[in-house]
């Protein structure tokens, strides 16, 4: 008689609805090359790998800063002179894209069940939204080529708070995904969440210094208070002054920025994560 | 000879999970009332079972008599309500299709899919040749899968869930995948499967199936276990179960 070892894996009940949390993430980590792979025939299944779809994921944040841009300039009064002012909102709306694409991309990814990843097997239905994940980051450090090209034409300057731009970006990556998966959880239970994503991003891009230079809230007592509710000005200004140094002396410091930002992303990264693998089993369910 | 080892060992196994459905007098509601209503399923109901190291089972029932939903407990779709299921080995459920792009072309598809079974990618390419072999689709393979019939899709996708090597192995129903030439191919690569996996269980409707390629068999009734043993007395009695069931509901009709 052979005797017998301890179980490779068990999966019991547990009043939390959490699994062994060391367990999920080694299963998750198994199946990263899965979420790389995925997220890579997703690129190509859209076409970004031809010349015409690299070339457009690229325009497209530029006709929307340009569209920003005039309609900033209108609004405003300053003009249509400043192409510094269209880089930093070109620059912006890179960030902002990426922060917003991971939200939608990976709602998308887990309420389509993900090519049967998400109902039926074992694979932890957090490789969904990391392969939507790994999809935004890889358009977004290509679409910075772009803003590259304009930051030199725009003679916006090299400075020292550059080197502190992949830690926001990282930060951006973080937040977005902890939101994108508290909002497709949520999405399990009421559909109609997925409804109001398009105007709940709408409305914290206004209210993020995406296309107005954050300096403008300072002086504004309810505009500084909802900015201060708002998880993403932070990310935004930090981002803004990692890329064109700052706009006010007196103004924010982007490691304070940085600091407030870590906050908010760790917190909401790791709350979404907690959250999400909690209830992944109702996916099965009511997906 | 079998090892007394176990492979799977369920203990007071319940799943219970709410569902939401539309209320019954939904019609007669105003728009500001509720119109859906919560229900509570008792998928399984205080299982317990062990399947030993080396063994074949064949789990059996009818609709609803909880088959699925223990197969999705053993892999980690779903949760244990209350007890346990230790697994000495990594479960795989065969699923073919499953992380299949369809718009990228047959061959990128094998290497998607043989990740998403859980291969690795070195393993993977490895097989790559041998699975385009076995689904024998020619020169389709590099065209997109939005191209293909249902029987080519059917025999690229179960080529790349039977070539991994599974520690403990779900099978769930019959996988019908082509032509009848095909489908001889598809039994005899299920039984060379089943001859690598420490340990197999299989869920069909169909006894015949469990009778084939089983040793053991469990009878899954209502969320509950009706009968466990050998397969021939299990199938024998479940098939009487059935075919004395019909005949009440013919007699109600009547």
């Amino acid at each position: 008689m052979t005797s017998q070892t301890s179980p490779t894996i068990t999966r019991r009940a547990t009043r939390s609805g959490l699994p062994v949390l060391a367990d999920y993430f080694q299963e998750t980590w198994r199946f990263r090359t899965f979420a790389w792979h995925w997220s890579l025939a997703d690129v190509k299944a859209k076409n970004f790998e031809t010349f015409l779809g690299r070339l457009w994921h690229i325009i497209n944040p530029l006709l929307f800063g340009l569209i920003y841009f005039i309609f900033v300039g209108i609004v405003s009064g300053r003009g249509l002179d400043s192409i510094s002012l269209l880089a930093a909102i070109v620059g912006n709306l890179y960030a902002w894209l990426y922060f917003s694409s991971i939200v939608t991309s990976s709602i998308a990814a887990v309420q389509s069940g993900a090519g049967g990843v998400s109902g039926q097997s074992g694979i932890p239905k957090i490789v969904a939204p990391i392969a939507s994940l790994f999809t935004a980051t890889n358009l977004f450090l290509r679409s910075l080529i772009a803003y590259v090209i304009m930051h030199l034409i725009a003679q916006r300057g090299v400075h020292i708070e550059m080197l502190l731009a992949p830690v926001v970006m990282i930060l951006i990556g973080m937040l977005g995904f902890g939101c994108a998966l508290i909002l497709a959880t949520l999405n399990v239970y009421l559909r109609d969440v997925s409804r109001l994503i398009p105007h709940i991003l709408r409305l914290v891009m206004y209210l993020s210094p995406v296309i107005w230079e954050y300096t403008r809230v300072l002086g504004d007592g309810s505009l500084n208070f909802l900015a201060r509710l708002n998880p993403v000005f932070s990310g935004i200004t930090a981002w803004t002054i990692a890329l064109g140094g700052t706009l006010d002396p007196d103004g924010p410091k982007i490691f304070e920025q940085i600091g407030v930002f870590s906050i908010w992303a760790v917190v909401i990264f790791c709350a979404g994560i907690l959250i999400f693998i909690s209830k992944e089993d109702e996916f099965a369910i009511r997906n | 000879m079998l090892s007394e080892t176990k492979a799977i060992d369920v203990s007071n196994l319940s799943v219970n999970y709410m569902v939401v459905a539309d209320s019954p007098q939904r019609e007669n509601q105003r728009f500001w009332k509720k119109t859906t209503q919560k229900t509570e399923i008792k998928a399984l109901d205080d299982v317990s079972f062990s399947i030993p190291s080396g063994e074949i089972v064949g789990l059996i029932g009818g609709n609803g008599a909880g088959k699925s939903t223990l197969l999705k407990t053993m892999i980690g779709v779903l949760k244990p309500s209350k007890g346990k299921i230790d697994l000495w080995g990594r479960p795989h459920l065969l699923i073919p299709g499953m992380g299949f792009n369809r718009l990228l072309s047959g061959r990128e598809n094998v290497i998607l899919g043989g990740l998403a079974a859980g291969m690795s990618l070195e393993e993977v390419r490895e097989k790559q040749d041998t699975i385009i072999e076995f689904a024998d689709i020619g020169g389709f393979v590099d065209l997109p899968m939005t191209t293909y019939s249902s029987g080519m899709f059917g025999r690229l996708s179960f080529a790349v869930a039977t070539h991994i090597h599974p520690e403990i192995l779900l099978i769930d129903e019959a996988l019908s995948a082509g032509d009848a030439a095909f489908k001889e191919r598809a039994i005899h690569r299920l039984q060379e499967l089943c001859s690598t996996a420490i340990s197999i269980v299989v869920v069909s409707h169909s006894s015949t199936l469990v009778s084939e390629m089983a040793t053991e068999a469990l009878w899954l009734h209502q969320g509950r276990i009706r009968k466990q043993g050998e397969v021939g007395s299990v199938t024998e009695e479940y098939l009487k179960f059935q075919s004395e069931t019909k005949e009440t509901a013919q007699r109600d009709r009547r």
